[in-house]
């Protein structure tokens, strides 16, 4: 009985030391968590869109695409194109005549295809609440530009079940 | 002080698994806490009686457990003795616990580059006032849906008469009818400049769920 009594006490000094070194990796991983949503919340301020509702639709990687985002401006008509998908307001499309717009949109869309080539696909962002007649001045400046019409174009939405 | 509790222990144990009148490995517990002993002792009275001796070694063990820690003078062993055992077990948790948070927070992540989205035909440059709504009965069979500037959904099928179609859900029960009727392979969105681009979608994902080969989209700057 007093031999098993000793045996019970060796380990307890063996289990203090593992509560030291438990804590360790955690931790060390919850660093590297937290660098790591440092680093991706600095590098990709997308834009708040609220896109339509659709039963279906396919999936593709946003980084493969060209992104032109629509936004609902101010008033009834008021929207704004973004080239690209950050709200800079360098980025955005200016001039209220569309036939402008479009050929800005088809020469943003040209440049970031001649660029990378590797891009497969235009992909357009816009909001629900935004006119048909502005999603398609996109549309057709997407068609204004030669590397544009050869690529896939996609209208991104929001799957509900 | 330790070795005469363990030795009080098993003596009280057998006497209340008495009292319910089960069967107790009793040699097993005065000669000491053995838990393999007790192991092998259990295995082999399950074979003859297996309801009876499980309850009755577990209500010995339980009763165990109380007199260690009410009597325990010395409960800092015995606390140990027990968090000893839990230990190796424990030890792994917190990681796991971060290393699925992790993977939850990648796959989150992931999803965020994916963007769900619907394929369209490019549109044509054509100059808009010059854009001639053709009647294209020649060419294959098509259901048509028109969206007026006040976002009203008008469905023509072939053999139909026009339908408006004020919902959402009305517009995808008439499209699935004429498509099921019909059989068209074509669907032509011809959309209002002034509708909303929520309702071109969900027209065509409705087009895209009932099964149509081809789905076109117009725009019109009259009103209809």
């Amino acid at each position: 009985m007093t031999s098993q009594e000793n045996e019970d006490v060796l380990p307890r000094r063996k289990s203090d030391e593992d509560a030291d070194l438990d804590i360790t990796p955690m931790i060390d991983i919850t660093f590297l968590l937290l660098a790591f949503f440092v680093m991706v919340s600095k590098m990709d301020p997308q834009l708040p869109v609220s896109l339509p509702q659709a039963l279906n639709g396919d999936v593709i990687p946003e980084k493969n695409c060209v992104v032109l985002v629509v936004l609902k401006g101010e008033g009834d008509d008021g929207y704004t194109i973004y080239k690209g998908r950050t709200k800079d307001n360098s980025d955005a499309v200016v001039g209220d005549d569309p036939v402008e717009m479009e050929s800005q949109i088809a020469e943003y869309v040209e440049d970031t295809l001649s660029r990378n080539p590797k891009i497969q696909a235009v992909l357009i962002k816009a909001e629900g609440d935004v006119k048909t007649g502005a999603v398609e001045t996109v549309k057709r400046g997407v068609a204004g530009s030669d590397l544009g019409l050869t690529r896939r174009l996609y209208v991104a939405v929001e799957t509900t079940q | 002080m330790t070795d005469q509790d363990d030795n009080d222990k098993p003596d009280s144990a057998p006497s209340e698994s008495d009292e319910f009148g089960l069967v107790a490995p009793t040699g097993n517990f005065t000669e000491g806490s053995q838990a393999n002993r007790s192991d092998i002792e259990r295995s082999t009275t399950n074979v003859s009686k297996p309801v009876a001796t499980t309850s009755g070694d577990f209500k010995q063990m339980s009763w165990r457990g109380f007199e260690e820690e009410d009597e325990d003078p010395d409960p800092a062993i015995r606390f140990d003795k027990d968090e000893d055992k839990e230990h190796d077990d424990l030890d792994m948790t917190p990681m796991v616990d971060v290393v699925f948070l992790l993977l939850i927070f990648f796959m989150v992540t992931a999803s965020f580059t994916l963007q769900k989205s619907i394929e369209q035909p490019p549109s044509k440059i054509e100059d808009p006032s010059t854009n001639v709504i053709e009647d294209p009965e020649d060419e294959d069979d098509y259901v048509e849906v028109i969206i007026d500037q006040t976002n009203t959904y008008y469905i023509t099928s072939r053999d139909a008469e026009e339908i408006e179609a004020p919902s959402d859900r009305e517009m995808r029960d008439r499209m699935r009818d004429a498509k099921r009727t019909t059989g068209a392979p074509r669907l032509i969105i011809k959309a209002h400049v002034d509708s909303m681009h929520r309702k071109v979608v969900t027209v065509w994902d409705a087009g895209n769920a009932a099964g149509f080969e081809q789905i076109e989209m117009k725009t019109m700057e009259e009103d209809y």
